[in-house]
């Protein structure tokens, strides 16, 4: 129905339409037509039904089942669900932190040594006597002694989402070791504010007090009380590159002044290179400064620490599927790459995953030590509508599980956990191997979750390891058979570690080590013996060569064994569906909105979404009854980059006053509507064609897609989103 | 105002009257519970004089300046025209005048106005220091009068030295029988402005720098000396007549001779050092003179000077002399340059150290091209596109665009473009040339996104295969359009200022970008597309074009850096190779 036929009967209810189908701007413009078959079956009561249709109403019937359970278990296990999800995303949060607390922690100690350091080269200069803090001249005249000790931490990272809560956290750390601190964002240092702005904070910040106007005279005469002056004063600066430059350096060269009455230490994350300060200030300022350089973990290695510590962490018990693991891997690798958006990613996942799954609370079990007894006394409370659809999952089905009782599911779940422990030891014994190749944990990960690559293995047998070539398990299988002496050794005692709750791997991983320990010695008495002898032969050193490749095979040989026997990715485990989240959709929609091509998708094809009678009939060809907008960006397809206005505005015309189409289309609709259709077509006068051309276009002004006619060229707009 | 103004009065009476008594404990830290010692006139007074002939020898080259001020200060109590002192930063100004007042004796009160950043800050804390406040907790920090008006300022300005020219009179008469040294010499008070060039930039037409200047004339008291101190010449400032001009005292540079004095000033082994800065000081000084530049390049140096002795007491012979500088030699050259240099830590120094220590070192230090393949900081592959793109659309003219990045294909296109090159080569190289000192040009949003998007419908093309050999890594699911976001990864570029945020264009009214980034950082980045994009058939376009790049840029190192170009050339054949 055409926008112009606003008034129609759908007017009656425009308030709860607009609620029940939660519209959007684009859909208020345009009102769909109730579907015919509902209309049919509505009849008279039309108003009241229509509140009650909701959108997935046409599959109710199918979906009363369903609906039943869900009925059931609202009530007995959604507490239960609730209760398990706060407890296992506790658990995995509080291990991110600690993760990524230990990762820096290195580094926040080294800055700490630094600072103190720092404070007593400042200290040396010249003791200040309190009598003279308060000039407000310079009283020493040594130009080293107007050097700022500037702490540089490169972040590595050009997103600074992340390091906000590292560099509040290294305030805290500081803190809690005595030093005074202020954390100033890069927003402070802005040319509206001017110093000003910063110097007030930094004020607010040590001293407690708001001044009116901030005199650094005051932090002098705070800093001078007893308490305060045996203790350095840390400034940490966030992000310099986005710092506005003048307003840096100015307050860099009043810090310097001040810096003997005043210690204060700076420390400045750096997000890119360590051409960045050079960019940024000038000259004057930059030979204040006395710089040192510290380093925090890449996002890369932090991404890998959080996956070894919380994903590959038996004890918990959320996992992610294959296309899972995939879309946060490409999502951290080309779009994002910030572990706040990736642990971000990883909650909404955790939270769908228990909304969506019925029977999720059973994964509190992996949490608990004796996770068996817990899930055995859970199973055998089960209702039968939740064990029939727990036997029903598709991994079930596929394996054709004898009986269903709670006690199978139990024993299932255990299996399914003494797989997955054995999974992440492969997965780390991968990594170890790897890692000296730089081949990331995150890689591995992905990859060793990916089903289908298990299925084939599976499949064919005789075809040895059928690894995929050039895979990242591939290349660190690779890397084993090159590995020198002492770093295999130190490789499989990690392994020996890994591989513990494997005990067949486990003896074979000790054998390997006795032997290379054996060798050791034998290399040993070897050197001894050609030192005695004075002739070290080449034979001894073919033969040494011969035993460590030896143990190299064999080290690679024994992890080509466990990806085949234990690298049995979660998704081809029966029930992996209560421990895993594998809806992938629901992740990407949360994550990216990629508005613009969604508007242009939606304009495109508009009747996907109103889903009226009038326009969905016709695939392609643009019809009247069509919204006025998405006529107008349809036809603008046919132009290139400039559309010329007139052109446009006659095809505009010629489609919506179009009369054949607009009659055949006629005879399809409702009755009801088709009268109202047939009275008023023929006279919509050129004025009201011309403010919906209008209307039409400023809408597409207003979403992104066009661009006013210019002076130069006043008769064209011109396109301004490209492609799909 | 007045009666914020009026309480402190008594109270700065008191303190004043009490001040004779504990003279003395002002000098030293106060061991008593209260951590303030009363604020007594003492305070404008520099304390422990020097004799004349240290204050000569403390300031090399500077003999002339000091003798002239002196005169003009004349002796105790006799007035003073506004002094101007001015000359380069670095010269010793404020130093002087400090020490000078130091020599002296004289009651001071010194304001800059760097710490002073604006015109309220600077009233205010020039009457703190003459009314003898104390910001502290119990008053809250705040300053003894609420001053913001130039008219306000003058008014209590007027007050307060009135008080404290009384004061000095009536200590003059206590103390003259007996300490005479303990107090300041004479009943004058000089107010000294520090950093007044900064003042013309407060608000551009305040009259602030009027006041400063027509203070002398407002105030009309003989007992206020005033001296401002600028790195400006006084041809900066006046621009009213009828104002008494101050006396202008010029600090000139140091020359090279006094340079090197001030240099061999407490060295712990002048003669090393002596031989250090014959070699090192002429280089430098044609770049600098500035003292502060100087001795901030010069430590690390001598540093790297000394390394080959084992005692640095040693007296350098001239075989050793000529040893020491064949050391040096390689990192004079590379200092010029350099006004900021990384120290790290010695306990973070093991490999990752290495291989970043400074631009200049890596350069030479690096044998393969490891370092150079990869940006040593994480950038999502989107923004690294974006970022090529932006350097093309900020590098070449909007007229190439079509021709490099039209759908036709790529065949008849290289065509066109060998013969023009056969051409033209030269007009091309004026063309390059003038394109280098014009530096990026800004470019509209939608022409990035364009480029952008020719750039990326390649690249996906390419990582779709990519999955392929990889066996599908994520690629169905998790498959995200490039083109997604692309404004978020523009801030983010904006944010890390690879990318910067012109003006709006005066004709279309929309925002232009300019790309900032350097040729190396480029380099690296289309290197890191070039791999990411080979052996992919249908990228000859944008191969062509960011080859074209590539080109350029190893012409333009291979004069720095032999082994870096050699690397590039390398992989440019390989390159080359894959396409053909």
């Amino acid at each position: 129905m055409a926008p112009s036929a606003t008034p129609d009967s759908s007017s009656s209810s425009p308030t709860s339409d607009n609620r029940e189908n939660n519209l959007q701007p684009f859909f208020v413009l345009h009102k769909a037509l109730p579907r015919k078959s509902e209309r049919k079956a509505t009849g008279p009561v039309k108003t009241r039904r229509k509140i009650d249709l909701s959108p997935a109403s046409p599959k109710s019937s199918e979906k009363s089942k369903a609906d039943r359970i869900e009925e059931y278990e609202d009530c007995h296990y959604k507490p239960l669900r609730i209760e398990a999800f706060d407890l296992v995303w506790s658990r995995i949060e509080t291990s991110i932190q600690d993760v990524l607390r230990d990762i820096n922690n290195n580094v926040f100690n080294e800055i700490h040594h630094w600072v103190s350091e720092s404070f007593t080269a400042i200290r040396s200069f010249e003791r200040p006597n309190s009598s003279k803090v308060n000039r407000l001249y310079p009283i020493v005249t040594d130009i080293s002694c107007k050097q700022l000790f500037t702490g540089l931490v490169f972040t590595k990272n050009v997103e600074f989402v992340d390091d906000l809560l590292t560099f509040e956290e290294l305030g805290l750390h500081l803190k809690s070791h005595g030093c005074h601190v202020a954390n100033l964002s890069s927003l402070e240092f802005s040319a509206k504010n001017g110093i000003g702005g910063c110097l007030k904070s930094l004020l607010r910040q040590f001293v407690r007090v708001t001044p009116d106007a901030a005199d650094i005279a005051i932090l002098a005469s705070w800093y001078s009380e007893r308490e305060n002056c045996d203790n350095p004063l840390v400034v940490i600066i966030d992000d310099l590159e986005r710092c506005n430059g003048s307003v840096l350096a100015e307050f860099l060269l009043m810090l310097s002044e001040w810096v003997v009455s005043i210690p204060i230490i700076l420390i400045m994350g750096v997000a890119t290179t360590v051409d960045a300060p050079r960019n940024i200030l000038p000259s004057n300022a930059l030979q204040r400064l006395c710089p040192c350089k510290f380093t925090l973990g890449s996002p890369a290695e932090r991404m890998d620490a959080i996956i070894k510590g919380v994903l590959l962490k038996p004890c918990f018990g959320f996992n992610v599927g294959y296309k899972v693991a995939g879309f946060l891997r490409n999502y951290f690798l080309r779009q994002d790459g910030t572990l706040t958006s990736f642990i971000r990613a990883l909650k909404i996942a955790c939270v769908k995953h228990f909304l969506a799954e019925p029977l999720s609370f059973l994964l509190e079990g992996i949490l608990d030590e004796d996770s068996h007894y817990f899930w055995s006394e859970k199973c055998a409370l089960l209702p039968e509508v939740m064990l029939k659809s727990a036997f029903d999952l598709p991994s079930c089905k596929r394996d054709k599980m004898a009986e269903q009782t709670g006690e199978n599911l139990a024993n299932g779940l255990s299996e399914l956990k003494r797989l997955r422990k054995n999974w992440i030891s492969a997965v780390l014994c991968l990594y170890e191997a790897g890692k000296c190749h730089k081949i990331q944990l995150l890689d591995i990960f992905c990859e060793a979750l990916d089903p289908d690559f298990f299925n084939k293995r599976a499949s064919d047998h005789q075809s040895g390891l059928g690894l995929r070539k050039g895979g990242f398990i591939c290349q660190a299988v690779r890397k084993v058979r090159d590995l020198p002496v002492a770093r295999l050794c130190q490789l499989i005692k990690i392994w020996e570690k890994n591989t513990d709750g494997i005990t067949e791997i486990h003896s074979k991983v000790k054998e390997l080590l006795s032997m290379l320990k054996f060798e050791d010695n034998d290399k040993s008495l070897k050197q001894d013996l050609s030192h005695t002898s004075k002739r070290p032969t080449s034979r001894s050193h073919l033969y040494k060569d011969k035993g460590t490749k030896a143990v190299n095979e064999k080290a690679a040989i024994l992890l080509e064994c466990m990806v085949r026997d234990y690298l049995q990715p979660i998704e081809c485990t029966p029930f992996h569906e209560i421990i895993c989240f594998s809806n992938v959709d629901i992740l990407q929609s949360a994550l990216i909105g990629d508005p613009r091509r969604t508007i242009q998708v939606d304009l495109l094809k508009s009747h996907n979404y109103l889903q009226c009678s009038c326009c969905s009939k016709s695939n392609n060809s643009l019809l009247p009854s069509m919204h006025d907008t998405s006529i107008m960006y349809t036809l603008a397809q046919e132009h290139g980059d400039l559309i010329n206005l007139h052109d446009w505005y006659q095809s505009f015309k010629g489609t919506i006053t179009c009369p054949t189409i607009k009659g055949k289309h006629k005879m399809k609709q409702s009755p009801l509507s088709k009268k109202r259709k047939t009275n008023e077509s023929p006279d919509i006068s050129e004025a009201s064609i011309q403010a919906r051309f209008c209307r039409a276009v400023t809408e597409l002004q207003i979403t992104g897609l066009l661009r006013m006619p210019s002076k130069r060229r006043p008769d064209c707009v011109q396109r301004v989103a490209f492609g799909l | 105002m007045d009666k914020e103004g009026t309480p402190p009065i008594p109270k700065r009476t008191t303190r004043s009257s009490s001040s004779i008594t504990p003279s003395k404990n002002a000098a030293k830290p106060p061991k008593t519970s209260d951590p303030y010692p009363p604020s007594t006139l003492n305070d404008l007074i520099f304390g422990q004089p020097i004799s004349l002939d240290s204050l000569l020898s403390n300031f090399p080259g500077r003999r002339i300046q000091i003798l002239e001020l002196l005169r003009l200060l004349g002796p105790p109590n006799s007035p003073l025209l506004p002094l101007f002192i001015y000359g380069g930063s670095s010269t010793g100004k404020t130093s002087i005048v400090l020490q000078i007042f130091r020599h002296l004796n004289r009651p001071f009160v010194y304001s800059s106005c760097r710490t002073c950043y604006n015109p309220r800050i600077l009233f205010e804390s020039t009457l703190n220091q003459l009314l003898l406040h104390r910001r502290k907790v119990v008053n809250g920090y705040s300053s003894a009068k609420r001053c913001e008006r130039p008219a306000d300022f003058v008014n209590y300005l007027r007050e307060a030295l009135n008080d404290v020219l009384t004061n000095l009179k009536g200590h003059l008469r206590k103390s003259s029988s007996e300490k005479l040294e303990e107090r300041g010499n004479g009943r004058m008070i000089y107010l000294i402005f520090d950093n007044v060039e900064l003042v013309r930039e407060w608000d551009k037409s305040s009259g602030i720098t009027h006041l400063l200047f027509e203070l002398y004339d407002i105030l009309k008291m003989p007992e206020v000396g005033l001296i401002f101190i600028s790195s400006t010449s006084p041809d900066t400032y006046y621009s009213s007549a009828g104002v008494v001009e101050p006396i202008p005292v010029l600090f000139p540079d140091y020359t090279e001779d006094v340079l090197c004095q001030i240099f061999m000033r407490n060295q712990a082994n002048p003669k090393l050092y002596s031989s250090f800065l014959d070699v090192i000081l002429r280089p430098f000084c044609r770049i600098t003179r500035r003292v502060d530049e100087l001795s901030t390049a010069f430590s690390p140096l001598f540093k790297k000077y000394c390394e080959p002795l084992s005692d640095l007491g040693v007296v350098p012979s001239e075989d050793m002399k000529r040893r020491l500088f064949c050391h040096l030699q390689p990192h004079i050259a590379a200092s010029l340059n350099e006004i900021f240099k990384f120290e790290s830590q010695p306990s973070l120094e093991a490999e990752a150290n290495k291989e970043k220590f400074t631009r200049k070192c890596n350069m030479r230090k690096v044998e393969g091209g490891e370092a150079f393949d990869e940006m040593d900081f994480h950038i999502s592959t989107s923004a690294k596109y974006l970022l090529i793109s932006a350097f093309l659309a900020s590098r070449n003219p909007a007229t190439l665009d079509a021709s490099l990045f039209d759908s036709t294909g790529g065949s008849d296109n290289r065509k066109r473009r060998r013969k023009s090159s056969g051409k033209s080569i030269e007009q091309k190289e004026s063309a390059e040339q003038e394109l280098l000192m014009k530096g990026p040009g800004s470019f509209p949003l939608e022409r990035l996104l364009a480029i952008f998007q020719c750039i990326t419908s390649v690249a996906e093309g390419s990582l779709e295969e990519d999955q392929q050999e990889d066996g599908g890594l994520g690629a169905e699911g998790g498959d995200i359009g490039l083109m997604s976001d692309v404004l978020l990864q523009l801030s983010t570029l904006c944010n890390a200022n690879f990318i910067s945020k012109g003006g709006s264009c005066p004709l279309e009214g929309s925002t232009r970008y300019r790309s900032t980034v350097g040729e190396e950082m480029a380099l690296k980045n289309s290197i890191w597309c070039l791999r990411s994009l080979m052996a992919k058939p249908s990228f000859s376009i944008v191969h062509s074009y960011l080859t074209g790049t590539l080109q350029k840029l190893i012409s333009r190192f291979e004069n720095d850096c032999h082994i870096l170009g050699n690397w590039l050339t390398e992989s440019f054949d390989c390159y080359v190779i894959v396409q053909i």
